[in-house]
């Protein structure tokens, strides 16, 4: 029984790699040929010579379309890396109040928190790009960052407040003790304690920033600020698909979260898991 | 228990209080950006938003010095693109002064009022004759966007494939087209000889309206009521040829995940069929006739669309650019309409004065003027036959303007005919099905 559970586990598992993997092969595949390769009947399944053209085309070459790929990633990079450390800062303070400080509405605030996690994001698109508009802040960075935080605040709250709970009171009473404030106790012993619960909100924020599309879209109107996914779309022509070109484009835009992912998977685990065992 | 209750109805009272708070917001926010903007045509910048890459440089900076309005270009892909209009228009602010208004969303469009009329900006009566494709933008008698290009469906065939099977002598019905292509298949040319989009997108439904225009019919009529249901019907009959066109092998199976681009990219381009039935006019010269994403440079040619009884008519699906309500220069934006949409600019884009002026993936100018000028300098692939198509044979899908509901529609024709052709359901019941959403949609429930 045992073995026979193995090898179905196996299988699972084999499944769930191919039907993961395979996609981002084909568009690796598809990245390395020319055009000409790419539309060839039968198809290649592996590249018969192999080019990186299409990749020193994007990051090195002259025109609209590498320029505006090279902006784009420089834009996603300053906005995910912008949101990712303020959504940290501010759900840090946040999750140290709601875990350790005792006030009126404290539960009630923490729900409500909560609570908007369920609401599906697109159904505020349109409210926020009106205040957006009202504010000034469309094309801009700023409003992008803005969007982003308050779209990942509440689930980073709630990892560094299940993080924090778990955390013994006991240090911070001594510290307590000894004469430390709050926010001395918060920075000189409650971070250095809690640093991989905030290592994984950051890199779960950054990565789910990353993958951004439709608000980035609508809240963005040129290429100052249009994040590489958007522009990835834009590379589609009318009636032409620039098949190779815009693989390349998805390379580049997955090779950044993907060695994140993989260098710091177990942060992404402990965080995601926090507070779920006692 | 009763404590975890009671915050979890707070929580839920003050989450419904900050959402309506939101929306409040929202609503009554930011009416800076709302219609009434500034009729300033000098020293102004205006946004201009399509799915096309930018005219030359030298041509904007001529416009620019000739009315003093700075164009700032964005190119966006034709989904995103309909996704920031809607999503511009709802919230009633600013995006851009000049941008897209495709065919199948004129309806929806004129219904919402989000395009002002150009008849406020521009003589649009004196366009009619110029621009056959203008009625396929007017709804209730607005004009709600000014076609920049001709695109329309058009019939092409690999003139070299069709000779090694014997045939030298283009099919001008249905039935001929047919027994010709079966030709081509038993001649061994080609395995599979003709390309149909199978794949549940867009370009399906305009394959199908295309062929149910040849059959000589039209799909909805004034009111919006099927046109289809009866197994005599034109657009039965299209649907039918389609399918067995897949089944009796002239259609690779393969093409029932197959696009309307990418069949030509990866299909006609590569000639690994011998016929689009219905292929985007400007396809010879942009597509097949470039040796970088084609094998078959100077084989293909464009046919009067082979009809029932005789040649059948040419369905336009053109793009036009209009004016968003909330556009905050509309009278330069008009200007600049005015100018894009010119004999003379259409002419440059077109190439006939040199590849300096050429707009990028340019098809067919949307003004006859401009396509008889293209004709005389021999500078159109096909000029001939796509000016005469153009004048005599381009119609628009829905004469009365697409319906507000097209999308809905739309989404239902692809999907259950790619479903028929998948061979999960009957036509029969593909047309059925289809004709219930029209019937339902066009009553309004």
């Amino acid at each position: 029984m045992d073995r026979r559970m193995h090898w179905v586990r196996w299988i699972g598992v084999a499944f769930i790699l191919l039907w993961t993997l395979i996609p981002i092969y084909w568009t690796l595949n598809t990245s390395l040929q020319t055009n000409a390769q790419v539309t060839a009947k039968p198809a290649y399944y592996v590249p018969p010579t192999p080019t990186l053209r299409n990749f020193a085309t994007l990051l090195t070459g002259n025109g609209d379309v590498p320029d505006s790929v090279r902006q784009s990633l420089v834009n996603i990079i300053i906005e995910c890396a912008a949101a990712t450390i303020v959504t940290v800062v501010i759900s840090t303070l946040a999750a140290y109040a709601f875990a350790r400080m005792r006030f009126r509405g404290r539960q009630l605030l923490f729900y409500a928190v909560l609570a908007t996690m369920a609401f599906p994001a697109y159904t505020t698109l349109i409210p926020i790009y009106k205040i957006m508009t009202g504010l000034g802040l469309v094309n801009t960075y700023t409003g992008i960052v803005l969007v982003y935080v308050s779209g990942f605040l509440p689930l980073a709250t709630w990892i560094l407040y299940n993080y924090m709970s778990s955390l013994p009171v006991s240090i911070e009473e001594a510290g307590q003790v000894d004469g430390a404030s709050r926010m001395q106790v918060l920075w000189h012993l409650v971070v250095p304690l809690a640093r991989p619960g905030i290592i994984s909100t950051a890199i779960i924020t950054f990565l789910f920033a990353w993958g951004q599309f439709l608000f980035p879209l609508v809240l963005s109107s040129d290429i100052s600020t249009e994040p590489l996914t958007v522009v990835i779309a834009s590379l589609q022509g009318r009636h032409v698909v620039p098949f190779s070109l815009m693989s390349a484009a998805g390379i580049i835009a997955i090779a950044i979260p993907a060695v994140i992912a993989v260098l710091l998977n177990r942060y992404i685990v402990n965080g995601l898991l926090s507070g779920s065992v006692k | 228990m009763d404590s975890t209750k009671k915050h979890l109805r707070s929580a839920v009272l003050v989450a419904g209080a900050a959402t309506l708070a939101l929306a409040m917001g929202g609503c009554s926010a930011g009416s800076s950006g709302a219609s009434g903007g500034s009729d300033q045509t000098k020293n102004v910048t205006i946004n201009v938003v399509l799915a096309s890459d930018p005219p030359p440089k030298s041509e904007l900076a001529e416009f620019t010095k000739e009315t003093g309005i700075t164009v700032k270009w964005t190119n966006l892909d034709w989904d995103s693109l309909q996704t920031k209009i809607a999503a511009a228009a709802t919230a009633k602010t600013y995006f851009a002064d000049a941008t897209d208004v495709d065919w199948s969303r004129v309806g929806q469009l004129g219904k919402l009022g989000w395009f002002y009329p150009m008849q406020k900006y521009l003589k649009t009566s004196s366009l009619k004759a110029d621009m056959p494709q203008l009625s396929s933008f007017t709804v209730d008698d607005k004009v709600v966007g000014i076609p920049y290009d001709a695109s329309f469906m058009v019939t092409t065939v690999n003139k070299e494939l069709f000779a090694k099977a014997g045939i030298t002598t283009m099919p001008t019905t249905i039935s001929d087209y047919t027994k010709d292509l079966q030709q081509v298949k038993s001649s061994g040319a080609v395995q599979y000889p003709l390309d149909i989009p199978f794949a549940a997108a867009e370009g399906l439904s305009t394959y199908w309206y295309q062929t149910t225009g040849a059959f000589g019919g039209t799909v909805l009529d004034k009111k919006g009521k099927p046109q289809f249901t009866s197994p005599d019907s034109a657009g039965y009959r299209a649907a039918q040829w389609m399918i067995s066109a897949l089944k009796s092998g002239l259609v690779s199976p393969g093409n029932i995940n197959v696009t309307d681009s990418q069949g030509m990219q990866t299909l006609m381009a590569k000639g690994n069929v011998a016929s689009v039935f219905s292929d985007y006019s400007g396809n010879v010269g942009s597509l097949y006739n470039v040796p970088d994403s084609s094998s078959v440079v100077n084989q293909v040619q464009y046919i009067p669309t082979p009809g029932a009884d005789g040649v059948g008519p040419n369905l336009s699906n053109p793009d036009s650019i209009g004016i968003p309500v909330n556009a905050k220069y509309p009278k330069a934006a008009a200007k600049f309409i005015s100018w894009f949409t010119s004999k003379d600019t259409q002419v440059d884009f077109a190439g006939a004065n040199g590849p300096d002026k050429v707009l990028s993936g340019y098809a067919l100018p949307s003004r006859l003027s401009a396509v008889d000028v293209l004709n005389s300098k021999g500078t159109l692939v096909g000029g001939d036959v796509l000016a005469k198509l153009l004048k005599t044979r381009a119609k628009p899908v829905f004469p009365e303007g697409a319906p507000s509901w097209y999308p809905q529609f739309s989404n239902s024709v692809y999907t259950n005919l790619h479903a028929a052709a998948a061979g999960n359901m009957t036509v029969d019941a593909a047309i059925k099905a289809i004709a219930q959403t029209a019937t339902q949609l066009s009553s309004g429930s």
